[in-house]
């Protein structure tokens, strides 16, 4: 066990190093550069060049890429090219709010969209009781999150109805202000997830429900609430971990969207902003957060799956 | 399938729900009216509350050389950094040149201007502006070799020529040059501390203007404050200036009505209707000197465009008033290469594509020879009245055959394909121009040698050239209006750059708790121009 | 009360009427074939045309009303309808085979090959898809090509993840082992026995990434990537409209609402088939 633990770490730095490789080149093939962006078209060849030069974007881009990972290694972000100030700074005070956003919509999701799953599972089944939890999540999926937001941004600063849009244009600071603040977008956000684990869920839970352990528990006459305790939750665990994992790397890297109807200055809309203004280290330092975000939830949720059920490591580990 | 019709009922029913809940037709919108000449809006001088305000803005200043205003190239840049500085002289809702930190001027002669500085002035770490300052800034700013460098025109030297007054000689007629000494750019630095090394111009704002900058978060806000060392301190009201930078215009929207921003800026027309359900906002138009224009790249080898049949007939086949109508909502107005609401300024009616219309376009295209033109047209995606210009365009040029497709890419991209790469990989692009507020500002763009980046897309034609020169260095009124009136029809003729509409800006103000001053005009994109003027209202 | 007693079996009989289906299909036959026919015969008008005073709000001659530009918005949101449904139903195709191919390869070898998969995975679901969109838009540019290309790429790694995992627990199922003890070539064991028993999860997963598919064609229009203007697609007609929701709501209610019925309705309709592709008992409690 603790030999595939390594094997998981492992693979996953390597995975790190890739994206950060891919992400390092692929920035730098995109057309137009800082300076070109920055400068606006009055500045000549020469100004450009020397901007360029400023940056030691006229290097190789391998020299380049190792410079990089070289500073990477010794915890350095480097800086942004836009405020010339250390990334790491910025990414501090925007770090929080990207979390605790995630959290709150994580939370929602947990509390909502699991029960709802069971629920329309072992009340509904396959048949026609199911229909309206059926249609409840899939109309969760179908609604976009843009439409959601404007018509949520739209309705709360039209009638007031206690929570203000603009909580962190105001100036508000502090953790309690921020939680109200991130309320609205919390809620958009979660109305996907929530529907999304809701489907998986019940889809699990219909699979379970089906294995001969859980009629021999109906034969001994053991309550469906205690069924779905003992028997059914911790078997749909793997796959409801699975999603719940894409659900927070995605809440963690890409509610760019939420951000920015919102207006939250989170990490999403650092990274949009700094790929328009082909500000590399600030994409760079964004896209790798978000994968090891990712990649570490995914290790998580593997870890766990293992533990749920040993079965996963030894077939991993390729013994048949 | 037994079901389907109650489903298309569903959709109808739907559909028509939201139809029927829709408000009424939206009425023509009147004209906006001037509160005093030149003016949209002045403030409430018997309101005399200090307080706090807010203002959000859609996007935020980011420079190659961060906050020093010598070398900024946008004009957002010079708006927030011009709260904190100030320029020699200034401009006035009808783009006259008037004192900020020189009380007066002389020019003895054509190519000699004496400034007297206000003795008042001081800056905010409470040194007074000295003549040394003066000198210092303009010198640096001439050897800084920058955008603003040949804006400012053949200065050949610059003298104290006592403690309070400054002398500064040209080496040959140059009318824009107090335009040029009106823009932050120009401004009144700091020089014995810069020169010390004590400040980072790139880092810190020390200005003689009304407000200092306390906190700049890039990208999400600023916190300015009154300057206490500011001459006219008791004369501004706004204490304390948040501004924050909101992208999303429904988001600044939402501010506005939920009341968490007294101020914001809109590109959209629509944002006059779109804020209507909101009595106490109100929503002042400005015409900008700025306008948007199409570019036509002969440059390209082998592009129909080579021939300036071709391109003249395109030119001929926009029809300006239905981009303004379509396109912008009516607040704009069709323009020439010098801005029309300039002193000196072109009228567009009187350009030859305009006398020879639409109406004779397809025709001019046929003597060319030109047949089954395609050409595609590059914009950017920073804002959608782009696209919506572009689409227009489209149609009034298949009125011709000429077949266009639009292609809308990041701004980067479209800098390198259209800006930087030489020739301009494209066909037709559209953009938009600084208008400035003397007309001999922006025309300097047509010549390539000067502009530098036109030569991408456009030639280089000696008439041109000779009536750029002969209008910026005319300094008789009528004589000047003359050499521009020719500088626009030939640059008209040679169709290259093709200037099409003005570029609107619109300042939304919570009316009920600020009374703001708003020109009609403006030249330099500073809708906050007169903030330190703004009053607040209420308690 | 006896709970138990409740306890039921029951097998989903493949023919049985299902009232949401039924009304699922229905509304997207009747989108999907609107949306067909305006293309063929614009009873509409032309989408592109500028017809009448912009912001119209509906009325018997403009059945959607106008855009910002004054075109008519039927027009559009059939243009849209069409753009939308093409773009996501070939994006998503293509994911589906790719996905369920690498899936399915991956989770029935295990060890290094699903190792490699499932890293790809990531590399390529941490890669920003608008980095993706900007160099696609550079090459090949901007426009259906490009918003393909993004779906595809943005949709493959978690659908192939959840394929992934879903062949692997077949893999260890005792038919298969059965199968392999008794020397059956691997290709015949995916093809028999693993992707008949994965067909529900491809149903699924496939109309998720289908409704991601369409949600990310909208972000790629808001972009700047997707569909070029004059061309409309639902997403971008949203995302254009979404601006006048306070003077002009029918601008973004009404493709939303044409955009959120088609994803609903395949959301269902996939429901429906994971049913009916893997019948299966199933039970409730209670």
């Amino acid at each position: 066990m603790l030999r595939w633990i390594a094997g998981r770490v492992v693979s996953a730095a390597v995975t790190l190093l890739g994206i950060s490789l891919l992400i390092f080149v692929a920035v730098r093939l995109m057309p137009g550069g800082y300076e070109d962006v920055i400068l606006g078209p009055l500045a000549g060849p020469e100004q450009r060049a020397a901007v360029a030069a400023r940056f030691g974007l006229d290097q190789p881009v391998f020299v380049q890429f190792f410079l990089w990972l070289g500073a990477l290694v010794r915890g350095d972000l480097g800086i942004s090219m836009v405020t010339q100030a250390p990334i790491v700074d910025e990414l501090a005070l925007r770090l929080p709010l990207t979390t605790l956003l995630a959290a709150m919509s994580l939370t929602v999701t947990l509390l909502v969209g699991v029960p709802l799953g069971v629920l329309t599972a072992v009340r509904g089944g396959g048949g026609r009781g199911g229909a309206a939890g059926r249609l409840l999540s899939a109309i969760g999926i179908s609604l976009p999150e843009f439409v959601l937001g404007s018509v949520v941004i739209y309705v709360f600063s039209r009638y007031a109805l206690g929570l203000r849009i603009g909580g962190f244009a105001t100036g508000a600071s502090g953790s309690g202000a921020a939680f109200q603040a991130l309320i609205l977008p919390a809620l958009v956000l979660s109305v996907f997830s929530v529907a999304a684990t809701a489907r998986t869920t019940r889809d699990a839970v219909l699979g379970v429900l089906v294995e001969p352990h859980i009629a021999a528990a109906i034969g001994r006459g053991e309550s469906p609430w205690h069924i779905v305790r003992h028997h059914v939750l911790r078997n749909i665990g793997i796959p409801v971990l699975t999603l719940l994992g894409s659900v927070v790397a995605y809440l963690l890297g890409g509610a760019v969207i939420v951000e920015s109807l919102f207006n939250i200055s989170g990490l999403g809309s650092y990274m949009v902003s700094a790929l328009g203004r082909r500000d590399f280290g600030v994409v760079q330092a964004t896209v790798l957060f978000t994968a090891a975000a990712f990649v570490v939830v995914s290790l998580l949720t593997e870890l766990a799956s293992g533990l749920l059920d040993p079965r996963v490591a030894t077939t991993r580990k390729g013994v048949r | 399938m037994t079901r389907s019709p109650v489903a298309a009922a569903l959709v109808a029913a739907a559909v028509t729900a939201i139809a029927s809940c829709a408000p009424a037709a939206p009425a023509e919108r009147a004209p906006q009216k001037e509160v005093a000449p030149g003016f949209a809006a002045v403030a409430d001088t018997s309101a005399t509350r200090t307080g706090e305000a807010t203002v959000q803005l859609d996007y935020d200043t980011a420079e190659a050389d961060g906050l020093d205003p010598q070398t900024a190239q946008w004009a957002r840049t010079w708006m927030l950094t011009g709260l904190s500085y100030e320029t020699l002289v200034t401009t006035d809702e009808k783009f006259a040149i008037v004192p900020e930190l020189a009380t007066s001027w002389t020019t003895p002669d054509d190519r000699t201007y004496v400034f007297t500085l206000d003795p008042a002035a001081t800056f905010s770490n409470g040194r007074k502006v000295t003549a040394d300052d003066v000198v210092g800034s303009l010198e640096r700013l001439r050897e800084g070799g920058g955008v603003w460098s040949g804006q400012l025109g053949p200065v050949s030297s610059v003298e104290a020529t006592d403690a309070s007054t400054v002398t500064v000689k040209l080496a040959e007629p140059y009318a824009p040059f107090l335009a040029a000494l009106a823009n932050t750019p120009a401004a009144v630095l700091p020089m014995k501390e810069v020169n010390a090394g004590t400040i980072d111009l790139k880092k810190q704002m020390v200005g003689s203007g009304p407000y200092v900058a306390t906190q700049h978060r890039q990208d999400k806000s600023w916190t300015f404050e009154r300057n206490p060392s500011y001459r006219h301190a008791d004369q501004v009201k706004i204490t304390k200036l948040t501004v924050d930078i909101v992208p999303q215009d429904s988001t600044r929207m939402a501010a506005l009505r939920e009341g968490s921003a007294q101020i914001a800026n809109f590109n959209n027309a629509d944002a006059i209707d779109l804020l209507a359900d909101s009595p106490k906002t109100k929503v002042f138009a400005q015409k900008q000197s700025d306008y948007f224009y199409l570019l036509v790249n002969s440059r390209r080898p082998g592009s129909p465009l080579a021939d300036e049949k071709v391109r003249f007939a395109i030119n001929a086949a926009i029809d300006r008033r239905a981009l303004v109508d379509v396109a912008l909502g009516g607040e704009s107005a069709p323009t020439a290469a010098a801005p029309s609401n300039l002193p000196g300024g072109c009228a567009p009616a009187e350009l030859p594509s305009a006398k020879a219309g639409p109406g004779k376009a397809a025709g001019l295209l046929a003597e060319s020879g030109a047949k089954n033109v395609s050409l595609n047209l590059l914009i950017d995606n920073s804002e959608p009245v782009l696209a919506q210009l572009a689409q227009v365009i489209q149609q009034q040029l298949a009125q011709i055959g000429v077949t266009v497709k639009i292609e809308q890419y990041d701004v980067g991209t479209y800098e390198k394909r259209v800006l930087t790469t030489r020739p301009g990989e494209f066909d037709l692009a559209i953009g938009w121009f600084v208008g400035y507020v003397d007309a001999s500002m922006v025309t300097r763009w047509w010549n390539p040698k000067l502009s530098g980046f036109t030569s991408g897309f456009a030639g280089d034609h000696a008439d041109l050239d000779a009536l750029i020169a002969k209008a910026q260095a005319t300094g008789d009124e009528s004589a000047r209006a003359a050499a521009l009136t020719e500088l626009c029809a030939s640059a008209d003729r040679h169709s290259e750059i093709v200037p099409l509409v003005h570029r609107p800006s619109f300042l939304a103000v919570d009316t009920s708790v600020v009374s703001p001053t708003v020109q009609s005009d403006e030249g330099y994109g500073d809708f906050l121009r007169h903030i330190a003027d703004f009053r607040l209202l209420g308690k | 009360m006896t709970l138990v007693s409740f306890a039921r079996r029951s097998r989903v009989a493949p023919r049985r009427r299902d009232g949401l289906f039924t009304v699922a299909a229905g509304v997207l036959a009747v989108i999907a074939a609107t949306a067909a026919i305006a293309a063929v015969v614009p009873f509409a008008g032309d989408p592109d045309a500028i017809v009448g005073p912009r912001l119209s709000p509906p009325s018997a001659r403009w059945p959607f009303g106008t855009d910002a530009l004054g075109r008519s918005l039927l027009a559009r949101v059939l243009e849209g309808a069409g753009t939308t449904l093409l773009v996501s139903i070939a994006a998503v195709t293509a994911t589906a085979v790719v996905s369920t191919l690498l899936g399915m390869v991956a989770g029935y070898c295990g060890g290094p090959l699903r190792e490699a998969v499932t890293r790809l995975g990531d590399v390529l679901y941490a890669f920003p898809s608008i980095v993706l969109a900007v160099l696609v838009a550079a090459v090949v540019g901007p426009g259906l090509a490009c918003a393909v290309a993004a779906i595809v790429l943005v949709t493959v790694p978690l659908m192939t993840r959840m394929i992934t995992a879903a062949a692997a627990s077949v893999a260890e199922r005792d038919f298969v082992t059965t199968a392999k003890i008794s020397a059956v070539p691997a290709p015949v064991i995916l093809g028999r026995h693993v992707l008949s028993n994965i067909g529900g999860t491809i149903a699924v997963q496939g109309t998720y990434a289908l409704s991601v598919g369409i949600l990310v064609e909208g972000g790629m229009s808001f972009l700047g990537y997707g569909v070029q203007p004059p061309q409309s697609s639902l997403g971008s007609l949203i995302q254009q409209g979404g601006a006048y929701m306070a003077h002009a709501p029918w601008l973004l209610f009404t493709p939303a609402l044409v955009l959120v019925l088609a994803i609903l309705s395949i959301n269902l309709i996939g429901d429906t088939l994971r049913d009916r592709l893997e019948p299966r008992e199933t039970r409730s409690l209670g």
